[in-house]
């Protein structure tokens, strides 16, 4: 269909592969094989010698605390070279731990303050209670609204600066539970409290970053339709319960 | 007996009565009741335990091996008293007590078998002092993030510390649990040999990476699943711990399990009429157990052989000659686990795989991606049909659709009733049922009634 092949980087998947997350790499790759659009998925592991600027999709993970302690240690060694990708337009998933990261700062319960990579503008603020649960988050692609579903389950409570969210929370509790927005849009940068398969149950995302990597590529961002029945059946189980029409 | 124990009891019973009367496996409610009454319902009655308490916890195989074991005891002539399963919080635990208890004081039994869970192990080992702490494994639950079982093993390890005269029946091959073998003052392990399975170290979890004790690189020369295996930590030198019980050359068919194991300085052969190797370890657990009572190894192995299986863990049924198995799934370990049973079964299948989100199966679904379905889209399976069903029916069958599986195979009916009644009216040599706890109770109901049987 398309001579172009996309890359997919998955950082640190040794390191952060729990919570379902590998779940979003699939989705994408799928719904790219599924049209005839060649996908290649590079596992990135710590210290691994890479250019950000090769990939068209980077995905970051969440982990525990020792993880985390790795993986921002090998990505503040990087941080130019990120920068450079995001600015260029390389499309990105960031999810909890990996949101944060690129954020300005996390501030403990203690006052500790632990600094980010300082890309994105926004700090994260530990919170006394969990914020956990289904949540429903209104999410602008090119044309519509589309309606999200998936699960948070964080501490940190993290404000935006002069950043736009990735969409507004629908129902639970999104970026801190009293601003109403949920994770952060920087270009092609999208961050989200929203861990485990948030990419393979809301097939209307997927598409629109893999469009967008195909047209930052410079190709026609237009995608054949695929049958989405249990995709939207698996969406709809969630925001019918979360009363969301 | 003091008056507020006296009445505690009482209510409890009264409760536990009412509620069988309604119908219900309310298993907790009677317990809760007499707690309330008397907080020291459980201290008391669990000092009538006049030859031991013994307490098992871990994330999977908990019920298994705490039924094996007393089941042992109950062979060998002793008196038991034995929790319900699930009920294994702190008022499930005082409900098997005051069920079983009399009001009269100077009434007592030999043993108390109890399955602990992980979380509520410090709260329960306050009240009910154990002669013997038995930790089948640990592994990350669908309810477990960022770090939360890392969090539960140091309770259960400051728990332990307090005390001092527990003996423990550890788990040698699981990392996470053999580190617990310093604190007591009498250790021993089970363990499985390394066998013949076939050995994919990409399904090793995070918890295989790093050596609980130091943080170093753990390095491993096999795996049996997860982290379970023959490891060894390159900067500690913490290692697999010999096992005072051990199996060898394990070997699984369709309908049983078998093993060599040396008790007593014998070689005997324990046979289980079960699938499955996770089952091999429960039943090495109960028997490192038990030979720390002193049982003869030819009534454990006797027990273990004559061993029925709980509702739900691989149970066995059969329509019209054809066999159909149901199995409870909780977590990816558990489920990898079932998966290799189909894998490695032979014929052609119908399989169905019911997924709640109550409180007790983990609202968080999210586990489902971390569980190797891929391998369900391997041609040679011959698996006919994937039928999906329970509350999260729907993401079942995207999780099976990306893994690779035909979408034309995959069907989706959310109530149980019905997709069970597909299931037994299937075309396979036999069908395998696998569902999360709330998905369990309801899948087993509609299977007895609709089958020919157990």
């Amino acid at each position: 269909m398309t001579d172009v092949m996309l890359t997919v980087y998955h950082l640190y998947p040794d390191l952060l592969n729990l919570y379902g997350d590998r779940g979003n790499i699939i989705a994408f790759r799928r719904r790219c094989e599924w049209r005839g659009i060649a996908v290649q998925v590079r596992e990135i592991n710590l210290g691994e010698r890479i250019d950000f600027t090769d990939a068209d999709f980077l995905f970051l993970g969440g982990g525990s605390d020792r993880e985390q302690d790795l993986m921002a240690e090998d990505l503040s060694s990087r941080r130019a070279n990120l920068r450079d990708a995001f600015e260029d337009g390389m499309v990105t998933l960031a999810i909890c731990g990996g949101y944060q990261l690129l954020g300005r700062y996390y501030r403990s319960l203690s006052g500790r303050v632990i600094p980010g990579l300082d890309l994105l503008d926004f700090y994260t603020q530990a919170g006394t209670t969990r914020l956990i649960g289904n949540v429903a988050v209104g999410i602008s692609v090119p044309g519509r609204i589309v309606h999200v579903s998936g699960f948070e389950n964080h501490s940190g409570q993290t404000f935006l600066g002069e950043i736009k969210p990735f969409g507004r929370v629908l129902s639970g509790h999104g970026n801190n539970g009293a601003d109403g927005t949920e994770g952060a849009r920087y270009k092609n940068v999208f961050c989200s409290y929203m861990h485990g398969p948030l990419l393979p149950k809301n097939p209307a995302l997927t598409d629109y970053f893999i469009r967008l990597a195909l047209e930052r590529r410079g190709r026609d961002g237009f995608l054949a339709p695929l049958d989405d029945g249990f995709e939207d059946a698996a969406n709809q189980v969630m925001l019918s319960r979360l009363k969301i029409l | 007996m003091p008056f507020r124990l006296c009445a505690a009891v009482w209510a409890g019973k009264t409760v536990a009565a009412l509620s069988r009367m309604l119908g219900h496996r309310g298993s907790s409610l009677p317990g809760h009741v007499a707690l309330r009454i008397y907080p020291g319902t459980l201290r008391a009655l669990a000092r009538r335990a006049k030859k031991g308490v013994i307490l098992v916890t871990g994330t999977n195989g908990k019920t298994t091996t705490n039924n094996m074991i007393a089941q042992m005891l109950s062979d060998a002539g002793h008196s038991v008293i034995i929790n319900r399963e699930g009920a294994n919080m702190l008022p499930g635990i005082a409900t098997a007590f005051v069920r079983s208890a009399g009001v009269n004081p100077a009434y007592s039994f030999d043993y108390a078998v109890l399955e602990v869970d992980e979380a509520s192990f410090p709260r329960v080992v306050e009240q009910v002092n154990p002669d013997v702490v038995v930790v089948t494994n640990f592994f990350r639950d669908q309810l477990d993030r960022y770090g939360e079982l890392d969090q539960t093993i140091s309770f259960i390890r400051d728990a332990l510390r307090k005390l001092p005269k527990t003996r423990l029946v550890l788990n040698g091959d699981d990392p996470l649990v053999a580190q617990l073998g310093r604190i007591g003052p009498e250790t021993t392990y089970f363990g499985l040999a390394p066998h013949g399975r076939v050995l994919d170290t990409s399904g090793a979890s995070r918890e295989a990476r790093f050596c609980p004790l130091c943080g170093t690189d753990l390095h491993y020369s096999f795996y049996h699943y997860s982290q379970l295996g023959l490891y060894e930590c390159t900067g500690c030198g913490f290692e697999r711990p010999e096992p005072a019980v051990q199996g060898w050359e394990a070997v699984s068919s369709v309908d049983e399990t078998t093993c060599r194991v040396v008790l007593d300085g014998r070689d005997f052969r324990l046979n289980l009429p079960t699938q499955g190797f996770y089952n091999l370890y429960n039943a090495l657990a109960a028997l490192c157990a038990g030979s720390g009572l002193r049982l003869e190894p030819e009534t454990m192995l006797k027990s273990l052989y004559h061993y029925k299986p709980e509702i739900g863990r691989l149970q066995h049924f059969r329509h019209r000659g054809r066999p159909l198995y149901l199995n409870l799934v909780k977590n990816p370990a558990g489920f990898n686990e079932s998966l290799a049973i189909l894998l490695a079964a032979r014929g052609s299948k119908d399989l169905y795989i019911a997924i709640n989100d109550n409180a007790a199966d983990g609202r968080d679904i999210s586990w489902l991606w971390d569980v190797d379905v891929e391998l369900l889209a391997e041609p040679d399976l011959e698996i006919n049909r994937f039928l999906c069903s329970g509350e999260r029916a729907a993401e079942m069958a995207v999780r099976l659709k990306y893994a690779g599986v035909s979408a034309r195979k995959i069907g989706v009916e959310p109530r149980v009733q019905d997709a069970v009644g597909e299931m037994v009216r299937g075309g396979g040599d036999a069908a395998y049922l696998l569902a999360t706890y709330t998905a369990l109770w309801p899948t087993e109901k509609a299977l007895s009634t609709m089958s020919d049987g157990k």
